[in-house]
């Protein structure tokens, strides 16, 4: 286990002349790292406090904005359709799905080359541990002008989460918290009521002890983070979801969000368990089964929540987002010496202005240059995108 | 008190209390304006993490007044209270919940009553009285604010039981026995104690209210909110639909006074998502300079993940529609006070004692109520000193054909 300080930093920033560019802004604003961390704010795209800015997806050069009840956001950044950049986003479209509260999305190309559908996870009330709500949605933006709401899938009981689809053979997978993990057919058209489409579903810590938070595909294996039961590895939903290795492996702290790379699987941890803070990214070595064993933990106090863990497309970087606390906002760590032991790089504070921290972060390659996206927390909702080229390992 | 600088507001809470104390005397014989101030030493154990923790705070210290104009037609009511001042980061109250607070009573507003209400401005046939009532108060709802009632620290169903600190507009109707309310207003709390109630959100919310007095002393009540996002001042929390119904006691019992409460209350969430149960009795035996009174509670409130470093307080405003579960609060509660001033002196005292002792366990979610405290069995222990001056506290959310015709308890906070 190793401990971060990102102190010095945290110092450098707060003696910086623009608040904005500590990312403690929430306005549009641009301008030089003033950090001393590397990052530099290039743009920051405001979002009604309602609530705010909850997730983005990034994909050839269209961001999608989750952006709670004011629906789902469409904007160019660098599709060039309407003349976006990551400095200069372009609004193209709005909508909001049925109940709102828009939490997740993934832009679906499918096999045959159809980019027609964008699935949409509602995130509705929820006793975290036990109970959840909220369906999955797909909208068709054959029109990007003027998406529509065409299909739905529920859950009776349960709510969904976090998405992570096999486009190859057209599966979506769906953490659905107590509900555990869901895999629908998404092939061909799709519209109406979707619970046809369900193809299997499990609860990995059986009932009482799942609260699945976040699923990925590797390999052949699906990894699953449950808050109470930890990392999974799950057979894909051709072999029924069925437990493969894993779980009940993480039972000091609640689990968060999971990315896996590079043979590893990097889990996050959420609120307070026992007193225990959601302050540690737990590392894991995936074994010739692909199995998850512990390798290592990065701790960093100063925060309550881990709430999004992501790695660049090219598996060198990871990048991990904060909540609740001075130490709050962005952490960038190297994966490209030991992945199995990350190095430090940059911490990026989001902490003035009584912010909250950063939700979630999204990495994305444009024109030779790497940036993140991320949802800043209210009261002062908002995607900053940061150029990080200047860090990439 | 919160170190220096709650010394600090000690001594000018003291100053302020002897100026104003002096010009409530010289008002006193036009019955116009009060005030009072209650510094209560509070001893919780244990607290959350599992210590124990003795507060001094200066609770409600408040200036209050009201006055009749056209005959009694238009009356103004307004209550300034220096929570903010004396008391910005709460009171130790166990179970207690709301306004972003956990274990603790929210300070209250600045201004916690700017009220206008006219009365029968055109005269109705048939014995028909009418009210329209405006400004900063109490929406028509539930039972009365725990400020007019007999203990010192609140219950744990202040939130289902009361909707305060808004901006309202009430039309009041009365005939004979019979008091009907409906009133619109903001559905925004305050997250603190400097704030005003969002303009921009008038009327999203809406509460209707019906009194009934069987018999004199007897005061039965029942009434529904539907409050739009109370936790999420922008709007985009969920829809609180909410239930109260009570039956109130109030007369002569042999050579002193009694005073009774039962109340019930209901609060759905999310369509019923989240359903938060309340239920509370609460008696009062007067005497003299003495009283006696205990309280029953059983009620449930919502877990949310606590701000880091402070167990106390809860992130405003809500990001998501989710909480850590609901606990459900048992809690007993007894007291004792003594008027220490005669009863003619403009200046009044009273010596309160209070114990309360608490269970809490968990309904739903993973909030553990044990590991948190550190037990379950929690107790809370306070004495106060009550000072007062002028008149008492009018019937707080009781505005037009309403506070005409609901008594008012005689042996609580006001030491009348």
């Amino acid at each position: 286990m190793r401990w971060t300080d990102p102190a010095a930093v945290t110092s450098a920033c707060l003696l910086s002349a623009t608040l904005a560019a500590c990312g403690g802004g929430g306005h549009a604003a641009t301008g030089p790292d003033t950090t001393g961390t590397g990052v530099r704010l290039v743009a920051s795209v405001e979002v009604p406090a309602n609530y705010g800015q909850h997730d983005q997806f990034l994909r050839a050069g269209l961001a999608f904005l989750c952006s709670w009840n004011t629906g789902l956001q469409i904007y160019d950044v660098g599709d060039g359709r309407a003349g976006g950049s990551p400095q200069h986003p372009v609004f193209i479209s709005r909508i909001v799905t049925a109940g709102g509260e828009v939490h997740n999305a993934w832009w679906y190309w499918a096999p045959d080359g159809q980019k027609r559908y964008v699935f949409v996870g509602q995130e509705g009330p929820g006793a975290i541990g036990s109970s959840s709500s909220g369906d999955i949605h797909v909208v068709d933006i054959s029109d990007l002008s003027a998406p529509v709401d065409v299909a739905s899938y529920h859950l009776a009981g349960a709510g969904s989460h976090n998405f992570w689809v096999d486009e190859a053979n057209q599966v979506l997978y769906a953490a659905y918290y107590n509900g555990g993990v869901v895999a629908l057919d998404v092939s061909g058209t799709l519209s109406g009521d979707l619970a046809g489409r369900e193809i299997a579903r499990i609860q990995p810590g059986g009932p009482g002890n799942t609260y699945v938070w976040g699923v990925m595909l590797v390999d052949g294996s699906l990894y699953a983070t449950d808050m109470l039961s930890g990392l999974w590895q799950l057979a894909p939903a051709s072999g029924s979801l069925q437990v493969r290795g894993g779980g009940n492996n993480v039972p000091d702290r609640y689990g968060s969000d999971l990315w896996v790379a590079n043979g590893y699987a990097y889990s996050g941890t959420w609120g307070s368990r026992a007193g225990v803070l959601g302050d540690a990214v737990k590392i894991w070595k995936l074994g010739p089964t692909g199995a998850p064993s512990l390798q290592d933990s990065i701790v960093t106090p100063g925060f309550t929540t881990v709430s999004d863990v992501t790695a660049s497309s090219d598996g060198r970087m990871l990048v991990f987002s904060a909540e609740f606390g001075p130490k709050a906002g962005l952490y960038f760590y190297s994966l490209a010496t030991d992945p199995g032991h990350p190095a430090f790089i940059a911490y990026y504070p989001v902490i003035g202005n009584s912010q909250n921290g950063i939700h979630t972060a999204t990495i994305a390659d444009f024109g030779g240059r790497r940036y993140v996206f991320a949802a800043q927390d209210p009261p002062s909702p908002a995607m900053l995108i940061l150029d990080v080229t200047a860090i990439s390992p | 008190m919160e170190g220096a600088s709650g010394c600090r507001r000690l001594v000018g809470a003291a100053a302020a209390l002897a100026v104003a104390t002096a010009t409530v005397a010289r008002l006193h014989a036009q019955e116009m304006v009060g005030v009072q101030v209650t510094p209560v030493l509070t001893r919780a154990d244990p607290v959350p993490g599992g210590s124990t923790r003795t507060e001094l705070r200066l609770n409600a210290p408040l200036l209050f007044g009201s006055l009749r104009l056209a005959g009694g037609r238009l009356v103004l009511h307004a209550m300034l209270n220096g929570e903010g001042w004396t008391m910005p980061h709460g009171q130790l109250a166990t179970g207690n919940f709301g306004e972003g607070w956990e274990d603790r009573r929210h300070p209250h507003t600045w201004a916690h009553e700017l009220i206008a209400a006219a009365t029968d401005l055109v005269a109705l046939p048939g014995g028909v009285h009418w009210s329209l009532t405006a400004g900063k108060g109490f929406a028509p709802y539930g039972t009365d604010d725990p400020m007019n009632r007999p203990a010192l620290i609140f219950p744990v169903d202040h939130h289902w039981s009361q909707i305060l600190e808004r901006a309202i507009l009430i039309l009041g109707v009365r005939r004979g026995a019979l008091l009907v309310e409906g009133g619109i207003f903001n559905g925004d709390e305050p997250e603190r104690f400097s704030q005003w109630p969002n303009w921009q959100r008038f009327g999203d919310s809406w509460s209707a209210r019906a009194h009934l007095l069987p018999t004199r002393g007897v005061e039965l009540q029942a009434s529904y909110a539907h409050v739009k996002s109370p936790e999420n001042r922008p709007g985009a929390g969920l829809w609180h639909q909410k239930v109260s119904v009570s039956a109130r006691l109030e007369r002569a019992a042999g050579a002193g006074h009694l005073y009774g409460l039962a109340e019930w209350a209901f609060n759905s969430e999310a369509d019923g998502f989240f359903k938060y149960y309340a239920g509370l009795a609460e008696a009062q035996w007067s005497h003299g300079a003495d009283r006696v009174y205990a309280r029953l509670e059983r009620s449930d409130r919502p877990e949310e993940e606590r701000v880091f470093g402070d167990p106390f307080r809860s992130n405003r405003p809500h990001l998501e529609n989710s909480n850590l579960g609901i606990t459900r609060w048992t809690i007993a509660t007894a007291g004792y006070g003594r008027r220490l001033t005669p009863a003619h002196l403009p200046l009044r005292m009273e010596a309160i004692g209070e114990a309360a002792c608490a269970r809490a366990r968990a309904l739903t979610g993973l909030f553990d109520v044990a590991s948190y405290f550190g037990r379950n069995d929690l107790w809370q222990f306070s004495v106060a000193l009550r000072i007062g001056a002028g008149t008492s506290p009018h019937r707080m959310g009781r505005y037009g054909v309403a506070a005409g015709m609901a008594p008012t308890m005689a042996r609580a906070h006001a030491m009348d």
